[in-house]
């Protein structure tokens, strides 16, 4: 009879494939919490879960699952089918096609790889491929290395955790374009961070407007906005490690922060894999925030692949040239994701 | 009943009402008064220019009982992706005001505009417009233009009179000079104009090489201007006189810099003059374009009026157009407030415009402006030179780098977009 309850387990693990640091909610992070007896805050989503699970051990329910499996199957797939499958396959024959806006809506010739050889041959899109692995690059460093040092600092259940988590979890949920309008004031010429260098006789920074400084600040912003959900589920794994190892190590003699490396980091080597690969993702998609900050500027100094992709399609009108470089961008991203998603199965099989 | 029955039809019941409720929303015309809707996209985002749509509208909703106007604000950056979705799926305005001189060979070619050579042949005053106003495809009419927006220089004379100068700056050297003494006084910026690395740099920036002879389709003749012309952009960006932030300005953010009253010098917009006037704490005087070894030369700009392709009110759309847009009340009464200079030869000889001294530098710059390139990869080849200029001001590339790689996106775009250009 735990047939139905594993497999409801196990579309729940799946769902975390189409989610990362900027996305809204995680079944790792709720899955971290609910292990968590100590967690202050309880996700929604684990909600959801719990209230899923105790419908499921109602016989009735149990019956009409074990009835009607195709009815479930059909949802699922109309709706991946729908709004997967289907748009990634226009996209594909889009890059495999001439579009232009004189044949948008119909009658796409195939011109096979004429598109792909035509973006490789330009100096743009490797540069835009080298900016998107130096901006994945940094975000890993905040994803990893800061979330990892401040979910070790929230571990301690205290008023001043939950304020700092409460207020972590406000701005993570804030939108895009909120968020990134907010920075692109602090970060203008004229801007606060300026203002504060100015009042103190320090000379005025380019955040935004200096070629070799832009993609740096769009990088700290993205990390700024990623961050917290990173010390969330790290903190969430660190709680889910049982206390008498930590302690062991303490009667051991080893200190916080030597606990924390050497006994705990270990322990969330599985946690820290799929959110690096969650972070991959995040920085091969990230869009918003680089369009309202610098539209890719000053230049194209700021231009990373969704960026060239977008511009390629909605301002230049070459849509087929803009979906060969989505394109090239998810097998960039495919490359990444494999190990994740065989990870993903391991930990289900488990 | 099945558990399973039961589950299929409670699916399809609410699969029926939520597509019901939908079809509601997309396909309704009416409000619940009664009252059709005709739904106008524009992009404005300045005062004077919305405040003269609502006054126009207010009109029309009057004249044209059952009738209610929808104006619908689209970004500007967004706005033709919107156009080119809605002719996708038939769901869009009625009235279209669209970036002429960018998109139009694609919006034509996409099929999100009407032709609307049988509503244009037909109009009485047509005779009133000059040739350059309507815009054509395959001998069809697609767009026409009430207005054109054309671009010059705004002063902060407040500024200005602190270094002794008093006139405006008529050629580059001019500004070049009056730019080195606000400078100098460190107390003040120089120069607040767009660099985006978008078709708006290249809107800025293309007046230097017209005044030098040079237009899109002879960039790479005249290779020792062009460089030289980024050249000087460049050395302007190194010495402070344009901040290194405008790489990343649209016009509007140009146009708040300068508002603000730190900066010396605006290149911007006509259709700023009413902002100018009434909301400047500064006194604000205007000129055209400085020249740059030739007489001053700019593109006209302005918005291209249109009829969405399936629209279901197309009638009412032209009439709209007629009274909203192309009648010379409609006209003066947007110079008077947005500041765009009318077409039709009756609104341009209408001695508003003729006492308004700030707008006269605009007036006289309708005089002597260049032709587009005839092209349908002309947004690429506005977006090379944008990012070129964007480039420059950033100090990202030389000028000479920045000149270069502007003729080689400008010939890559012409080529793509079947080499014709005049």
């Amino acid at each position: 009879m735990l047939q139905p309850r594993r497999k409801l387990v196990g579309a729940a693990v799946n769902s975390t494939l189409t989610l990362g640091p900027g996305s809204r909610c995680s079944s790792r992070c709720s899955s971290s919490s609910s292990s968590s007896s100590s967690s202050s805050s309880s996700s929604s989503s684990s909600s959801s879960s719990r209230l899923s699970l105790v419908r499921l051990r109602h016989p009735q329910n149990r019956n009409r699952v074990q009835q009607a499996p195709w009815l479930y199957l059909v949802a699922t797939g109309a709706a991946l089918t729908g709004f997967a499958l289907y748009p990634l396959f226009v996209l594909f024959r889009m890059s495999v096609s001439d579009v232009g806006p004189t044949n948008l809506l119909s009658g796409w010739n195939v011109i096979g790889t004429q598109n792909f050889t035509d973006i490789l041959a330009t100096a743009d899109f490797w540069m835009s491929l080298n900016r998107t692995f130096g901006l994945t690059a940094a975000l890993l460093i905040s994803s990893l290395g800061i979330a990892f040092f401040c979910a070790s600092m929230l571990l301690t259940a205290s008023r001043s955790t939950n304020i700092v988590l409460g207020v972590m979890v406000f701005c993570w949920a804030m939108p895009p374009i909120v968020t990134s309008s907010v920075w692109k004031f602090l970060l203008d010429n004229d801007g606060l961070f300026n203002s504060a260098l100015k009042a103190v006789g320090l000379p005025l920074v380019g955040w935004l407007s200096s070629p070799n400084l832009a993609i740096w600040s769009v990088a700290i912003v993205l990390a700024w906005a990623g961050l917290p959900f990173s010390v969330m589920v790290i903190r969430g794994a660190m709680l889910s490690i049982s206390p008498e190892i930590t302690e062991a190590a303490a009667i051991d003699g080893a200190g916080f922060w030597r606990t924390q490396f050497s006994i705990v980091f270990p322990q969330l080597r599985p946690t820290l894999w799929i959110l690096a690969v969650l972070t991959v993702l995040y920085g091969f998609k990230s869009f918003d925030f680089i369009y309202v900050l610098t539209k890719g500027g000053p230049g194209t100094t700021s231009s990373t692949l969704p960026v060239l992709a977008y511009f390629s399609a909605f301002n230049g009108f070459n849509w087929s040239i803009g979906a060969a470089i989505a394109v090239l961008t998810i097998i960039v991203v495919a490359i990444v994701a494999i190990p994740y998603m065989r990870s993903v199965r391991k930990e289900v099989a488990e | 009943m099945k558990a399973s029955t039961k589950i299929f039809i409670a699916a399809t019941s609410c699969v029926a009402l939520v597509g019901s409720l939908s079809s509601c929303t997309l396909s309704s015309n009416s409000g619940s008064s009664g009252n059709k809707t005709l739904t106008v996209w524009t992009y404005y985002s300045d005062t004077g220019q919305k405040n003269a749509l609502s006054e126009r509208d207010a009109v029309f909703e009057k004249d044209n009982p059952g009738w209610k106007v929808n104006q619908v604000q689209v970004p500007f950056d967004q706005m033709d992706q919107k156009l080119l979705a809605a002719a996708q799926t038939g769901n869009g305005p009625d009235v279209i005001a669209n970036n002429v001189v960018v998109d139009f060979p694609s919006l034509v070619g996409a099929g999100v505009l009407k032709d609307i050579s049988g509503e244009w042949n037909g109009y009485a005053d047509k005779g009133l417009f000059p040739d350059s106003s309507v815009w054509r495809s395959n001998g069809k009419v697609y767009n026409v233009m009430s207005y054109t927006n054309l671009l010059g220089l705004y002063g902060n004379m407040d500024i200005l009179a602190q270094y002794g100068i008093t006139t405006m700056p008529t050629t580059m050297d001019d500004m070049e000079a009056a730019l080195a003494k606000v400078q100098a006084g460190g107390k003040y910026q120089g120069l607040a104009e767009a660099g985006a690395p978008q078709v708006e740099g290249a809107w800025l920036f293309m007046p230097w090489l017209l005044s030098a002879g040079v237009n899109y389709c002879s960039l790479s003749s005249h290779a020792d201007r062009v460089t030289a012309t980024y050249r000087r952009i460049a050395a302007w960006a190194k010495n402070g006189y344009i901040p290194q932030a405008a790489a990343t300005w649209d016009q509007a953010t140009a146009w708040q810099k300068f508002m603000a009253g730190d900066y010396a010098f605006g290149l911007n917009g006509n259709w700023n003059l009413r902002d100018a006037k009434t909301n400047a704490t500064f006194t604000v005087t205007t000129a055209q374009f400085p020249t740059n070894g030739g007489p001053s030369v700019v593109f006209p700009g302005g918005e291209g009026l249109g009829i969405f392709a399936k629209s279901k009110n197309a009638e009412m759309a032209w009439k709209y157009l007629q009274t909203q847009w192309l009648s010379k009340d409609a006209q003066v009464r947007n110079f008077q407030t947005s500041g765009s200079v009318p077409f039709r030869s009756d609104a341009t000889s209408d001695a508003t415009l003729a006492q308004d001294a700030a707008a006269l530098p605009f007036l006289k710059a309708t005089t002597n402006v260049a032709a587009w390139p005839h092209n349908p990869k002309t947004a690429d080849m506005q977006i090379s030179i944008g990012k070129a200029v964007s480039a420059t001001i950033s100090g990202q590339q030389t000028g000479e780098e920045a000149a270069q790689s502007a003729m080689a996106g400008v010939a890559a775009a012409q080529k793509a977009g079947g080499g014709g250009c005049e």
